[in-house]
This record gives C-alpha cells, sequence and structure tokens, in this order.
C-alpha cells in the first residue's frame, strides 16, 4: 500500500501546503496551477454531492476511486480540507487526515506565530513531523 | 474517539502561549517597524514586571534563601516549573556571578523550528523570559542583566550575570 500526495488548502482554497511520496506520474502543472484545478474539483464535487444526495448529508468527508487510486477528503470544522491520493487498499485515511490535522497542523502551523495565516507554509518542523506521520502511518507501510 | 478526538494536553496555557506570539509577531506594542531594539525592550519590560510580580505570589510559603546559588537554583526548579511545567535542563556557573541557564526545549521555541530556520526570530521569543528571570530576582534583592541565545531552536541559554554594588 501506499500515499501517493496530500493537499491542505485553507477556507478561502488557497493551497498552503503540498507534499509527495509515491508520485509517479508527475504533473504537467506548476504546483499553484496544480493546485486550483484540484480545489476546483473539490468544490464542485462538493456542491454536487450535496445536492444530489437522496439522504441527509452530514459528513466533512467523502472519497472517489478509479480503477488506480483513491482520492480521500476530510474537512476540519473551520474549513481546512485536506486531500490525500492513496492507492485503492489504503485504509482510514479519514482518520490519518484527522490526525495530521490535529497533532501536526495545529501544533506546528497554527501555534507557530511566525507562520502567517493562509500563507503556503514552508516551515521545516511541520514538514518533518508531517512526513514522521506519514511514514509511520500503516498505509504507508505494510506491503499488502 | 468516533468524535470526540485528542485532548489538548495543557489547555489552560495555549491562550498564553498564543497571546505570546501575538505580543511578539504582531504590532501590538506600537513602536516603529524599523527598530527592533525598541520591542526587544519593551517585551523585556514586560516581562520584568511579570516576573517581580509572578515570584511574589509564589514565595508566600518558601522558606528564605540561603544564598545567591540557593536563589538561582529556585529559578531553575520550581519557578521554571510554574512558568513552563519543566525544569532548566542544565545550570552552569562560574562562582562569581555569572549563571548559564540551559532549556534544551524551549516552549516558545518548540512549535516554530527544530532547525536553523527562523533562528533570526529567536530573540524575540526570548526577550520576554528574559525579562522574567530579571524581575523575579530584582524582587529577591539581586540586580542582574540578562542575556539570551539560541544557536539551534528549540534549545537556548538565558546568561544571567549578578551586578554587584561597587
Amino acid at each position: 500500500m501506499t500515499i501517493h500526495n496530500l493537499y491542505i488548502f485553507d477556507r478561502q482554497g488557497t493551497l498552503v501546503y503540498y507534499g509527495e511520496w509515491n508520485r509517479k506520474k508527475p504533473g504537467t502543472m506548476s504546483r499553484e496551477e496544480e493546485g486550483k484545478l484540484v480545489y476546483g474539483m473539490l468544490f464542485s464535487l462538493r456542491s454536487f454531492l450535496d445536492k444530489i444526495s437522496p439522504l441527509d448529508m452530514n459528513d466533512n468527508s467523502f472519497l472517489y476511486r478509479t480503477t488506480k487510486y483513491k482520492m480521500n477528503y476530510w474537512e476540519s470544522p473551520t474549513g481546512v480540507k485536506f486531500l490525500m491520493n492513496t492507492d485503492l487498499n489504503a485504509p482510514n485515511i479519514k482518520e490519518l487526515l484527522r490526525t495530521i490535522y490535529q497533532q501536526v497542523f495545529v501544533e506546528y502551523v497554527v501555534k507557530n506565530p511566525v507562520l502567517a495565516i493562509g500563507a503556503y507554509i514552508d516551515s521545516e518542523l511541520f514538514i518533518q513531523k508531517l512526513d514522521e506521520l506519514i511514514k509511520s502511518s500503516l498505509s504507508y507501510t505494510s506491503k499488502v | 474517539m468516533a468524535s470526540g478526538g485528542v485532548q489538548l494536553s495543557n489547555p489552560e496555557e495555549l491562550p498564553i502561549e498564543l497571546l505570546h506570539g501575538e505580543m511578539v509577531c504582531s504590532g501590538i506594542l506600537g513602536g516603529k517597524e524599523d527598530d527592533p531594539n525598541e520591542l526587544l525592550s519593551k517585551l523585556e519590560f514586560i516581562g520584568f514586571s511579570t516576573g517581580y510580580r509572578l515570584i511574589e505570589r509564589l514565595l508566600k510559603d518558601s522558606p528564605r534563601f540561603k544564598d545567591e546559588l540557593d536563589t538561582v537554583k529556585f529559578i531553575c526548579k520550581d519557578f521554571w516549573v510554574a512558568l513552563y511545567k519543566k525544569q532548566i535542563d542544565n545550570l552552569r556557573t562560574n562562582h562569581q556571578g555569572t549563571y548559564v541557564l540551559q532549556d534544551n526545549s524551549f516552549k516558545f521555541l518548540s512549535k516554530i523550528s527544530a532547525t536553523k530556520q527562523y533562528l533570526e526570530n529567536g530573540p524575540k521569543f526570548l526577550a520576554y523570559t528574559c525579562g522574567i528571570i530579571r524581575g523575579a530576582l530584582a524582587n529577591l534583592g539581586i540586580a542582574s542583566v540578562v542575556i539570551a541565545e539560541t544557536a539551534t531552536m528549540p534549545s537556548c541559554r538565558f546568561h544571567i550575570t549578578i551586578q554587584r554594588p561597587s
């Protein structure tokens, strides 16, 4: 199993962080361009799901699958959006995204007064802690 | 765990942590943008008053100190625990009025960096605490100069130099 990449958007839809672990097909666009495209897709998908749903939806997460990968989405109550692409078997990514938010994002971004709110995150400490968490997660390590 | 999530480790300390961060990074202290020394001395003075008052409160049940070293040891142990929930990691002295207090994981730096990144911001985050130490010592009758340095975050050193009446 593997984790491909992670996008973090703030509530305005600005890409505040992009991380990559096992991405075999490099993107053809700049990071900013790709971020806008991904956010546009997310935004449409969210309102689409909301309108088309036959049941009352009260969830801050969803995922889709292709034949090759799985896209997992989770949003915090404050509107910070996490989008992670994994392989098809990766379990419990929603919980992993929540953990990233609580243990890495809040600790090393929100509590770091040097980082401006809404700016791209360039803190090495944040990147290091995120990498540790991802690499210790079951979805990254197990070889099934 | 379904909807709860992790608990804040020390919820009562977070507002103080954030307040300190804002004091350091935003312009609420006034002063000219191009004069970092003014910001540092203001932070230091706020720390001085804080320390001066705080020590009064903390020492209400405590016996008198034997000597200067005893006082500095109190700063390293109980005082630091009251402030930052941990003790100073290392205390060194030349027995001539100079003390070096080392904290290997200083609270106000621990969320910022673990490398040389943002090092230029270091002094701003230490000024308040320098003032606290100086204020605390001042109220115990010890005049001093306290400066701080950080080579690699989140560890830092506070140098206390006691001013002897000549």
